[in-house]
This record gives C-alpha cells, sequence and structure tokens, in this order.
C-alpha cells in the first residue's frame, strides 16, 4: 500500500521534501505531463533585452518568437549540427558523418517538440492538451520508425523501438534513481506506486504480445513450412496491435478522465520550488506554434531520413553491429532530454515526475508507437510483426519484471538505481558482442521483403 | 495492507466500500468463496403450487426435486441435457451433440456445488471444506479423467491449461472491469494476503512445468527423444506428488491453522445484504442430497463423454481447431457459473470474494486437478506428462505473473480487469491462429496417443 496518508501533506508544508510530491496543479491544468515537466528543466530563460531594440514591429515579433523557439533550451547549442547535415548530404560527406550529424540535430529537435505541444495545450485546455503530449511525446520515435518502414528496414525499427523502452526503463530511470539516491542520500525517498503499477501492467501485457508470435517460430517443426508460421505470426501480430491500441486508448481514458487523481494528486509545495514556478503563460501563439510544430516535425523527417539511410555505411565504417546502433545509440539520443530531466528531477527528490517520465515514455512506446508501427506497415503492405526474436525479447522480459519489482514498494535508494543501470550495461554488452549476421534472425518472419531498398524517400542518399 | 480497524466503522454507516468477505454463518458450514459465488445464481423456488398436492410422499419427491432442478437461474439449460442424449441415440451431426454437452454442462456445474454445501450442512465445516476444495472443479476432473481414458492427452492438458487461464485472466479480469465500472467513485480494497498464498502455489506449479519443458531444450542431438520422455515422465510423476503435497497443506493451512486469513470478515455485512440472508438451513436431506451428487456425477460423466468423443468432430466442422476449443470454449462453459458469481460479487464491491472465487478455482486446478491426471494416468498406464509445451506454458507463466502483478498493492481499478481481459483475448487470438498440427507439438510427451486424432485440422 502506498501510504499516503493526509498527515503527510502538512508535514510538507513545514518544508522537508520528502513526500511524494508531484507537478503542481497548475502544471497539470494545462495537460502537462511527467514527461513534459521533465524537458522544462532543460529550457531557460531567453533574454529578450537585444531583441527589443529592434525598431520595426513585425520583425520584433517575429525575431521574439524565433528566440523563444530556437534559444529556449540549453540544447541550442545542437542546432547548428542541423544545416551541417544537411550541407554535408549535398557536398557529398562521407555517410558516417551525416549519420553522427543528423543524431546529433535530433537531439534539440525532440525537446523543441515537446515544448511546442506544451504551447498548444495551453490554448486547447488540459484534456486536448493531455491528448496531443500522449500522442507527440516520443514524436521522434515514431517519425523514425515510419520512415524505416516506408525503407523496409524492418529490423531496424524493431531495433530502435525496443531500444527505446529499453532505454527508459533502465538507462533513464537507473541513473535516476542512482543519482537522486546519492543526492538524497540521508533523505526518505518515497513515491506514489499506484501510477507505476499500471505502467507495468500495461507493459507485461505488451510483452505477452511480443511473446506469443516468437514462440510460435520454436512450436513449429520440420513439416510446417516457415510460410505458415510467418503468416500465424504475422495475424497474430495485428490482431494483438489493434488489441493494445485499445488497452492505450484506454490508459489515456483512466489517465486524464476516470482516475486523474492518481496521476494528479500533487502537493502545494512545489510554490515553493524557485524552478518550476515560471509564470504558466503561452510564450508563443497558437498558429506560430503550430506552424512551427509543423515545421520541426518536416526537420525531423528529414533528419530521420538520413540516419535511416546511413545506418548501415556508419555501422561498417565504426565497427559496430546495426543492432547495437538501433537499440543503444539511438534510443540515448531520441530520449537525451527526457534522460536529462528525469535525472534533475530526481536530484530534487521528486521522483514521482522522473517515474512518469521514464515510465510514461516505455508505456508509449510499448502501448502506442510499437503497434501503430505494425499497423501503419499493414497499410503499406509490409510484412512486420511483433516477434522482436529470443534475446531481444528475453531482454525486455527481464528489463520489464527487475523494474516492476524494483519499484514495488514505494521508496527508492541508489542501490535500485545502480543494479538498473548495471543491467543496461550488461544489454549493452551483449548486442555488442553481438555479432550474428543481423538479416539472420529477421530472415523468418520477413518473408515478401524486397531484395533492396527499392522505396528511397529522399534523395539519391542511398549511394552504396 | 489496508486492513485496518477503521473501515469496518465506516462500513457500519452503510456504505459498502469496507472490505466485505462472507459472514462467518457462511464459513461455518464449510462455505468457501467458490460457492459463495455460486450462490448468487440461485433462486428460491416457489413452494405453493406442491403444497397442494394430497400424497405426502410425492409432495416430498416433488419438493425436493424443485430445489434441486429448479433453484437456479441456469435451469433453462437443463432442456440441453435430454436434447443431447437424444441427439446421441439418434445420431445426430456430431458437432450438434458437442454444443448440446456443453450446454448442459453449465447448469450441472452450478448444481453440483450446490448439493455439496447442502452436505456440508451434515457434515460439519471441516468435511465440508474439504468436499468442497474436491468437488469445486468436479466437471474439470470428470471431463479430464474420460480425456484420458480416451488416450486424449493433449485435450486433457489444454483443458486444464485453459482452465486455469481463464479462472486467472477472464474470470478475474472481467470481475475487477465490471466491479471498476460500477464503483468508480469508491474505493476498492481487498486482502493481499489470501491471494499471496495462491500465487505461491501457483508459481510452484508453474515450475513443475516448466522443468520437464526444459528438458526437452536442453537436450542435443545425441540423446535419443525416449530417454528425454522416460526423464520428463518420471520428474513429471514424482513433481505431481509434490504438487499434491502442497495442496494438502494448503488446505490444512486454509481449514485449520489460517483460518483466520479466510474468514476474516465483518458481521454486520450480509445482515444488511438482502442477497445472502436467506436462512441457512439445509434444504434437502443428507441421503436425499448425496444421491442427487451421484446422479449429476453420473450425468456429468455422461455429458463430459460425448464431450471429448465429439471434440474432433466439432472442431473440424466448425473450422476451429481443437487447442482453441480445449483452451477456450471448455473452460467457458466449465466456469460459466463461478464466472456469473465473482462478477455480481465486484459489483456490489465485495472483491475478497471475487478474488477467493478466481484465484481458489485457479490453485485448486494447477495443484489438485492437474497433479491428480497425471497420477491418475500413471495408473491407468497412459503416458502424460506436466510439459504442456512452450506457448501453452508461456502464456501460463505471463498470465500468473501479470495477475500476481496486479493484486500486488490490495487495491484495484477498473484498468487492471481492462488489462487482464485483453490479455486473455491476446492468449485467445494466438490459440485461434495457432494452425499448427496439433499431434506435433505434445507428440514428445504423450507418446502412448492413437492415430486417430490425426486428421483433426481442417484448415
Amino acid at each position: 500500500m502506498a501510504g499516503i496518508v493526509p498527515e503527510q501533506w502538512s508535514a510538507a508544508e513545514n518544508g522537508n521534501a520528502n513526500v511524494t510530491s508531484k507537478g503542481s496543479s497548475r502544471e497539470l491544468r494545462h495537460g502537462r505531463t511527467a514527461h513534459n515537466m521533465s524537458s522544462s528543466s532543460l529550457r531557460k530563460k531567453s533574454d529578450l533585452r537585444v531583441i527589443q531594440k529592434v525598431p520595426y514591429k513585425g520583425l520584433k515579433d517575429f525575431l521574439t518568437n524565433l528566440q523563444e523557439v530556437i534559444l529556449g533550451t540549453k540544447l541550442a547549442i545542437l542546432f547548428p549540427a542541423i544545416p551541417v547535415a544537411i550541407i554535408g548530404t549535398y557536398c557529398g560527406f562521407s555517410q558516417p558523418w551525416i549519420f553522427g550529424l543528423s543524431l546529433l540535430g535530433l537531439t534539440p529537435l525532440a525537446e523543441r517538440v515537446s515544448f511546442l505541444t506544451e504551447q498548444l495545450a495551453f490554448y486547447t485546455g488540459p484534456t486536448l492538451g493531455g491528448l496531443l503530449n500522449a500522442t507527440c511525446g516520443n514524436a521522434t520515435e515514431l517519425i523514425i520508425a515510419i520512415l524505416a518502414l516506408t525503407n523496409n528496414k524492418v529490423a531496424v525499427v524493431k531495433y530502435s523501438l525496443l531500444g527505446s523502452i529499453l532505454s527508459n526503463l533502465l538507462l533513464v530511470l537507473g541513473t535516476s534513481l542512482l543519482c537522486g539516491g546519492i543526492a538524497n542520500i540521508r533523505r526518505e525517498q518515497r513515491f506514489d506506486r499506484k501510477q507505476a503499477d499500471v505502467n507495468f501492467f500495461l507493459l507485461l501485457m505488451g510483452l505477452l504480445c511480443h511473446l506469443l508470435p516468437l514462440l510460435f517460430g520454436y512450436v513449429g517443426n520440420k513439416e510446417t513450412s516457415d510460410a505458415l508460421i510467418s503468416s500465424m505470426q504475422l495475424n497474430l501480430s495485428r490482431a494483438s496491435s489493434i488489441v493494445m491500441l485499445i488497452g492505450y486508448i484506454a490508459y489515456l481514458v483512466f489517465q486524464l478522465w476516470t482516475h486523474r487523481q492518481l496521476f494528479d494528486a500533487q502537493d502545494q509545495e512545489d510554490a515553493y520550488d524557485d524552478n518550476v514556478e515560471d509564470e504558466e503563460t503561452p510564450v508563443i501563439s497558437f498558429w506560430s506554434g503550430f506552424a512551427w510544430l509543423v515545421g520541426m516535425t518536416l526537420v525531423i523527417a528529414l533528419l530521420s531520413e538520413y540516419v535511416v539511410a546511413t545506418i548501415e555505411d556508419a555501422s561498417d565504417s565504426w565497427g559496430l553491429s546495426v543492432s547495437f546502433i538501433s537499440i543503444i545509440l539511438l534510443p540515448i539520443v531520441g530520449n537525451a532530454a527526457e534522460h536529462a530531466g528525469a535525472i534533475i528531477f530526481a536530484f530534487k527528490n521528486k521522483l514521482d515526475i522522473s517515474l512518469g517520465v521514464a515510465l510514461g515514455s516505455a508505456t508509449q512506446i510499448g502501448l502506442f508507437v510499437v503497434p501503430l508501427t505494425i499497423i501503419v506497415a499493414w497499410i503499406i503492405g509490409i510484412d512486420m510483426d511483433l516477434n522482436f526474436n529470443l534475446l531481444e525479447t528475453g531482454s525486455l522480459a527481464l528489463s520489464i519484471i527487475i523494474t516492476a519489482f524494483t519499484l514495488q514498494d514505494g521508496t527508492s535508494h541508489y542501490m535500485k538505481g545502480l543494479v538498473l543501470l548495471l543491467c543496461y550495461f550488461i544489454i549493452a554488452i551483449c548486442f555488442f558482442v553481438d555479432k550474428i549476421p543481423q538479416k539472420q534472425p529477421n530472415a523468418i518472419h520477413m518473408g515478401i521483403q524486397p531484395m533492396n531498398n527499392i522505396i528511397t524517400w529522399g534523395r539519391g542518399v542511398f549511394s552504396s
């Protein structure tokens, strides 16, 4: 039983921070979730003085807007990687460079998208805003996945989504709990486990959906043809995806309407907190925010296209397997902003927000992005199933179970974080040494996949 | 652990959000949560018509008949019993016999639990509890033994596995879901200690299924399948004995040493409840009840025999695989009465009873019916082991783990129920699309299985 007794709130008002604290109610009124709260920690107040001197009003507004959007993050320094990556493509840079630059460029973009959805939420109201966040929260992962699908790189899609779940569960959560545990070593670190529990049911359900198609590959014998097994796997995966999406929709209803109090029960002592109490007004207008969001999405799509196109070359020239790059490197970049935010909140002993970020993001990928990808693949006629192979599914199963056990008692200490982090290292090493040609494990269920990547979405990126 | 004394005080003011279990009166007669749930399907039969019958003996027989046959809301399904028998003697289409027998089994399963409960009035609580613990899943047991006698080991395994899955995911899932929806503004609590005991036992059962399964994977090319089969058979028989010992210990734990865990309850609860306050006196005599029980068991055996004999034909003509019919359809029918009961109690926010029904039934099948089937098979000379194949064992493992996680914190909401229910749908979809010939997967463990269920698969 998570021990939320009313007495604790009064204790909190005396100033000690060892209570279950969540975002202030102000935050949630605008549909902000823990996911967004964490990104906001990377933001900085931009200095508008220089712009005030610009005489022409239209230009001034435009510059202010630009400054809010582009310079409003501590990651702004990574933005130059975007033009360099684009120029690099045209000037024939070597492919691994383009890959690296695109990855760097994606990092601030992921953070900015969550900033923009949050801005839009000011205009749309809390419920719609919550839905927007729930959909765009992992926009980068979704775009990379869909682009890789159109390029018929089903393995990259699977690996990157799996890696994203693993990185959220073990890396983000592990470092948060470790840093939080060390920083608050003498204080009690509590969180509300009910919220975490909901995520774990859904993750376990997702695991079941991955496990059953995998096992189909093992129940067959010599007489059952591969084609029969793949078609069974495919049908089951598509049916499961629909069930998973139903589960996710129910989760949204649960989170945004019927059981809001589970997710936004919070104390008022955030008012004393000097970091989150910036005046909550939108800094840009609705249509400007919307335009920015569309623009950013296009840039993300462009960079993702580069990443997808150059991943094999990068793998070749760096001597890393594609599976390692997709499972470990891609998600670290895609989640960097959330990762930093989760750690910062853990330092402040606000574990509920850290957990909300890490688990919420993992659930969103596991129960929304993955089934959506399957259905998109179905629509565009690609055979992608939920079979992630034995090694990957095994890692996923252990990660979910170990994290769920870790969070059973509603308290935390640095040892929990350390063990999760070490688990992540072990899994990373496993995929690092895994030199089995990547085509092999997917051979069974990728059946109809065309010989080479015929569909090229962008320019002549596929030089190899 | 949320059993503090304050909730009782609140509960006495009339709102029902305290932990509610059956009244102590109930348990004094050896009634378990399992029986309580079936009782929600009963109705008071109207004896007025019978009072007019002049002859006393006839009157007694009629009122006895009415209590037994008409005392359930499922009575209308009894019609399927004679229909199935007629259909069988006139050689109707075999799928029809299968369907009618399944329908006929539904009310019989409920009536058997009614009769054991009646007998418990005469035998006292402990023997009554034992009786319930043995006959609670009589239908499943009889189907299993008859299928064994027909050498259909795969059907036995599938139907028992399906029964555990249906109790854990379907019955529990829909109870928590409907309970959560109807009590959406109230706190829904239960006592997790009782649930925990069931999960230890279920996990132990899982271990017993896992080990023989892993034997087949640990072997390398040089070891012949005969040796592996023999090893897995020996291990299964030893494990079955251990499982039965555990079940006996569980009965002792439940009926003697730790009764308070299972019957801790408030007294005022039932006083306000208009459904369970029926005067607790036996409605039929001991010998009459005993005779009925024997008779019902025979009818169940007859119908089960039909079900087992016609399952392949039904599978052929309906285009469903035998594994889907055995894992999904058979258990839904066998558990219909308990299922309805569990949902009704969840609606009333009495989650402890719902949990007791679902988990108790799952434990009973896993730790009593399964090992008993293995031992009966041993006695009859059929080679049945605990190897349920990888797909089935993994479904079981995930089902147990996810349910255990769900029930960790002693509270419930509809999302928990929905997730369990969706998991059941996914597993059902998995066995629905599974078109791998059924002989093959059980080929290893079954050995003696006759040739006649080869051509089962239409697809």
